[in-house]
């Protein structure tokens, strides 16, 4: 999922270091500061609990692919998810966890697609619902009242 | 030369006329173009003004033309269009292309993160709000100006243009694959909605925060009209009721009105009805085209060089509340 929270603390340094022109000053910086107050908070969330939803994310997809598909689907795909299953996250820094995490996510695609084409309403049922969980995981809350 | 002497110099040679500009300042948000108050001072009169430019790099690639002439179409016609004045395709003075709005003052648009914004005119914004979507609706295109910039399309085929394009827009931008925008852009392409009760403008961004009230209730200004084209006028409907606008746990469309009454006072305002099947489909439309946005949002961001922080927002925080709203869409719509 982009941006990675270093891309986020990166963008910090740019914006603070980027002069704005007369006519931006007044609303537009206090709007631009107002923008940024939310992202050091969402970021300190993403400190917190980040790597963790990498991890258990990696780890559902391969548990999902391991359990349900490895055997109905043979050929290419079948191959390409057994292997999937076999690997592990070995590195548990953003870019390490952001990379696998970028090749499971195109292989649950492909599965996804077929499954979809094979009408199999079981699995594809358990993909959705494995989706409803990767989106939960990765929830940033807003501070406060506030929603968006 | 600064921005307002080259405003200045712009409205000098098109009004023929010698012209100041004063208290030029950028607002916040309107992240797809850089929007600008200002006063333009000619012959003694101060005339309220609004400059919308294109970004160096624009969020979302739309013709400003298409937009000037969307404002110019509804101008005085009870839908609370501001005045489209004049637009420029080239750039001239400005570098980029630009149109200038004539400036309604003594509003103000509601913030995302107000979870109550309109407090208690709630219930009179919201009617209104839904009057006037409904009147876009049911405006006759005949004759209508945007008719020389926007594409033709056949009723029919509403739909699978609109998902072509957005679904292109994934396509293009996104850096990290998106299994559930990808999932629910299949299930729309498998299932398409029945064609639509009337060919409408339809404004695309028709929703809380972009249109003015005036904290008593009253709708000034509807703004924001760079998405705007001819199609199906549910998608509108369906866009404005999207979760992503409300606040989590208020079952008010974007803290208004209620979803049944909302669609109550479309249906009355634009005499259509409301195909519930087709209604479904441009709800989940509405959410994958979102999502195309928010994606769009962080390639921006990135192409940028990170320096614009709302981009960096919608592409992120955003980006991760559409998708859980995708995923529930697609549990709920499987769901035996």
């Amino acid at each position: 999922m982009t941006p990675s929270l270093p891309d986020i603390l990166r963008g910090f340094a740019v914006a603070l270091n980027t002069p704005l022109p007369p006519e931006a000053l007044g609303d537009y910086t206090a709007g631009r500061a107002g923008i940024l107050t939310l992202l050091a908070l969402l970021a300190a969330q993403e400190a917190e609990r980040g790597i963790a939803a990498r991890l258990w994310e990696n780890g559902a997809i391969r548990s999902l692919f391991s359990a349900a598909a490895v055997s109905a689907y043979d050929g290419a795909l079948g191959g390409r998810l057994a292997t999937a299953v076999s690997g592990a996250d070995d590195e548990a820094s953003w870019t390490a966890l952001d990379l696998a995490n970028a090749d499971l996510r195109r292989l649950l695609i492909a599965l996804h697609e077929a499954v979809e084409d094979q009408r199999d309403g079981a699995l594809n049922r358990e993909i959705l619902a494995l989706y409803a969980r990767m989106a939960k995981a990765r929830r940033l809350e807003l501070p406060g009242a506030m929603g968006g | 030369m600064t921005l307002a002497e080259r405003l200045a110099a712009y409205l000098t040679r098109t009004s023929g006329q010698p012209t100041t500009v004063e208290n030029l300042a950028r607002i916040a948000g309107g992240a797809s173009r850089e929007t600008y108050r200002f006063d333009a001072l000619v012959g003694g009169e101060r005339h309220g003004r609004i400059l919308r430019r294109d970004p160096p790099g624009s969020l979302i690639d739309t013709d400003r033309r298409v937009e000037f002439l969307a404002i110019r179409s509804f101008a005085g016609r009870g839908v609370a269009a501001p005045e489209a004045l004049l637009v420029e395709q080239e750039g001239a003075e400005l570098e980029r292309p630009f149109f200038i709005m004539g400036r309604v003052d003594g509003g103000a648009a509601a913030s995302p993160f107000d979870p109550d914004p309109y407090g208690a005119h709630a219930g009179a914004i919201g009617e209104r709000f839904f009057e006037i979507m409904g009147a876009i609706a049911a405006e006759p295109l005949d004759g209508l100006p945007i008719l020389e910039a926007a594409t033709r399309v056949a009723p029919e085929d509403c739909w699978r243009r609109e998902l072509d394009y957005w679904s292109g827009v994934v396509e293009a931008d996104e850096q990290h694959p998106q299994p559930i925008v990808r999932a629910a852009i299949r299930r729309l392409s498998r299932r398409p909605p029945p064609p639509p009760a009337k060919l409408a403008v339809v404004h695309g961004d028709l929703r809380s925060g972009n249109f003015l009230h005036d904290g008593a209730g009253r709708i000034l200004a509807v703004l924001d009209w760079e998405m705007a084209h001819l199609g199906d006028p549910l998608e509108d409907v369906a866009w404005a009721m999207d979760p992503l606008w409300s606040h989590p746990g208020d079952p008010r469309i974007s803290g208004m009105v209620a979803r049944d009454e909302a669609l109550a006072i479309w249906r009355s305002a634009s005499g259509l009805a409301i195909d519930p099947a087709a209604l479904a489909w441009w709800s989940l439309f509405a959410s994958v085209k979102a999502q195309a946005i928010w994606i769009s949002s962080a390639k921006a961001w990135r192409d940028g060089g990170l320096a614009e922080p709302i981009l960096a927002f919608s592409g992120w925080y955003t980006a991760r509340r559409q998708d859980e709203i995708l995923a529930d869409r697609l549990v709920a719509m499987d769901a035996p």
